[in-house]
């Protein structure tokens, strides 16, 4: 691999998992943070409230586990090498 | 004659008084003893976290079923190799959710904000199948991400 594709994918990988993490990140905090109030609003309702924020953090995390899978393979398996 | 008449009013407004004493003490304690009843009723029935519990507990069945059908799947239509990489990445992926159910279950409890530490599971799952011969990496990513239609799945068919 020569230095520019070795440069060039190490800098695609950092974008990709930065990049990538920023979405859920923000969607994740807002999900926890409303959660979290709505426990504390209705604590009878703490058992929905959680599985509800399971369920939606589950989906948003696979975008972050995206961005790092293509980080990991752009890192150590190149298909452009 | 009067004084007589007097001394029965005063004897019958005391024993008055006495019977609203007794009856509003009564009163009083039935009325303690029933919230106290109904509230270690009510505890024993409803638990907040039960229903989370349970969910956790569905999700892990059709996780496990979807799981179980894919490798079967992938054994007879492909290799034996595509159905282990795709075993351990259902797994991988089994594991990962139960850490993110622990997570968000400490969410409020223990910590402020949900872990990130069920995001090493995939990045070693895909170091293991990149440096491992023997694990092929699309069959393990596949298999990682088969909770999600588990998921799917189990909110169709949610009572």
């Amino acid at each position: 691999m020569d230095s520019l594709t070795s440069a060039a994918s190490v800098v695609a990988a950092g974008l990709a998992v930065g990049l990538g993490s920023i979405g859920p990140g923000i969607g994740q905090g807002n999900a926890a943070s409303g959660a979290v109030e709505g426990i504390a609003r209705q604590p009878e309702a703490e058992g929905k409230i959680r599985g509800t924020l399971l369920l939606s953090l589950a989906f948003m995390e696979a975008l972050t586990i995206y961005g790092l899978v293509v980080a990991l393979v752009l890192l150590f398996a190149n298909p452009f090498a | 004659m009067t004084i007589d008449h007097l001394a029965d009013q005063a004897a019958a407004i005391s024993a008055a008084e006495l019977g609203l004493a007794e009856s509003g003490s009564l009163g009083l304690q039935a009325n303690a003893e029933i919230p106290s009843e109904s509230k270690s009723e009510a505890q024993r029935q409803v638990d907040p976290m039960d229903d989370y519990v349970r969910l956790q507990q569905r999700l892990m069945m059709a996780t496990l079923a979807v799981s179980t059908a894919a490798v079967a799947l992938s054994w007879i239509f492909f290799s034996g190799s595509a159905a282990a990489s795709l075993l351990l990445g259902a797994c991988s992926g089994m594991l990962y959710l139960r850490l993110l159910a622990r997570s968000v279950a400490s969410l409020g409890k223990g910590s402020r904000s949900v872990g990130r530490f069920q995001l090493l599971v995939p990045v070693l799952l895909v170091i293991a199948a990149l440096r491992v011969p023997a694990i092929e990496l699309l069959p393990a990513l596949a298999g990682f991400v088969l909770y999600k239609p588990a998921l799917l799945l189990q909110a169709v068919l949610a009572p």
